[in-house]
């Protein structure tokens, strides 16, 4: 995998140079990645790759399974919160625990998607988008922790009116991430 | 419905049911489309105006049109074997056809059931009685809502087959639910037609009842 990397990064490095676009479609070993790839994306691209070498077959296989289960957490944390905040009288113990569970889930999120576990490698809904458009897909994982973070901390103060409105916010993250770069079930 | 060719032209179906149909076709589309385009809180409320017009049809088989209710339709198993030896002339649905209707509007009933306690996978969004029963029951309903909708394809499949092979034997059923009137056997009983107002009434309990699940069926 590592050589791979290094065959795609390559080229792409080459292109960011001269601007071009059309090599890096014939040069990119991940499909889609070059698409809508304008010389900025390409470079980025590049960038990443050469920082971050893609994990072996085993480990990057263990990445998306953790990946998976930590995100189905994160949806039984939200379903939890959900109930929660409908109890009369909200449980502001239960809301707590859910926060902090999602604020620091939230923080790794950036870190489970290294390049090389994506679907070519594996069975995930992960979009190869994810890696084509790095800058927007960390642009919203950190919108998705810095709503949890606030939550988290509007809970911390027991505030639970702004608990309710940061909770639409942390929806709305979680949707502006998964509608781009999430693949329908199956 | 069932004999061919030389008859009365009359009408079958009243406006209500015509409307219900029709709306049901569209909403069901809608409801698929909304639900794989990252529209799911469309898909719910698509899913309660299934539940008023379900709500509506129900009690207008009981008050409505002789050819809407339940029981000018529903019959024995001897009654289908009589249509389909020849047997029948009627207006309104075949013994056979009414197995049909029971069949699409209990499945989608069932449908708009788990709906209702269903929640997403990512804890989104939920239906309005989800918060009734557990995390665990709300995630069942919601793997069963997809699977269910495969046994709702398979009745609309059988529906539409069954709409070709009348066709070709001569009997336009869609016109006949476009327009409401079809040729009858002169035999069959005209349709005595149902009271606006009795639907006004009836499309008021649905929506209202709908309203009261919508809010989380509070108690009164």
């Amino acid at each position: 995998m590592k050589m791979r990397a290094a065959l795609i990064a390559v080229p792409l490095l080459l292109l960011s140079g001269c601007g071009g676009s059309d090599t890096s479609q014939a040069n990119n070993g991940q499909a889609n990645i070059a698409n809508n790839a304008t010389p900025e994306t390409a470079k980025t691209n590049g960038m990443a790759m050469l920082a971050v070498a893609a994990p072996s077959k085993e480990r990057a296989l263990q990445i998306m399974h953790d990946r998976h289960e930590a995100m189905e957490k994160l949806g039984d944390s939200m379903k939890t919160l959900h109930r929660a905040l409908d109890a009369s009288p909200a449980d502001l113990s239960a809301i707590r625990v859910q926060t902090a569970l999602m604020a620091r889930t939230a923080a790794q999120i950036p870190g489970m998607f290294p390049v090389g576990t994506g679907p070519d490698v594996g069975k995930t809904r992960a979009k190869p988008e994810i890696w084509a458009q790095q800058n927007n897909f960390h642009e919203r994982s950190r919108e998705f922790l810095a709503a949890t973070l606030a939550i988290d901390a509007a809970a911390r103060a027991g505030d639970l009116n702004k608990v309710m409105a940061l909770h639409e916010r942390v929806d709305q993250a979680c949707k502006a991430c998964h509608d781009p770069f999430r693949a329908p079930k199956n | 419905m069932a004999e061919g060719g030389s008859g009365v032209k009359q009408r079958v179906w009243d406006l209500p049911v015509r409307l219900v149909h029709w709306l049901l076709a569209a909403l069901i589309l809608f409801s698929w489309w909304s639900v794989h385009n990252h529209h799911t809180d469309w898909h719910i409320w698509s899913g309660c105006a299934v539940l008023t017009l379900l709500i509506f049809r129900l009690l207008w088989g009981f008050v409505g049109s002789s050819t809407a209710r339940w029981t000018s339709f529903i019959r024995g198993p001897r009654a289908v074997g009589d249509y389909l030896r020849g047997r029948w002339s009627g207006a309104g649905h075949t013994p056979l056809g009414a197995l049909s209707v029971i069949a699409l509007l209990g499945a989608l009933a069932a449908q708009v059931c788990l709906g209702l306690i269903a929640e997403d996978e990512d804890g989104l969004y939920t239906g309005p009685l989800s918060r009734l029963v557990s995390i665990d029951t709300s995630d069942k309903a919601r793997d069963l809502h997809e699977l269910w909708f495969d046994v709702i394809l398979a009745l609309i499949v059988l529906h539409i087959a069954a709409i070709i092979f009348y066709r070709l034997r001569g009997r336009p059923l869609t016109r006949a639910m476009v327009t409401g009137n079809a040729i009858l056997h002169p035999d069959a009983k005209p349709i005595k037609p149902g009271k606006w107002w009795v639907a006004l009434l009836c499309l008021a309990a649905g929506i209202g009842i709908t309203r009261w699940i919508i809010a989380g069926a509070p108690p009164f």
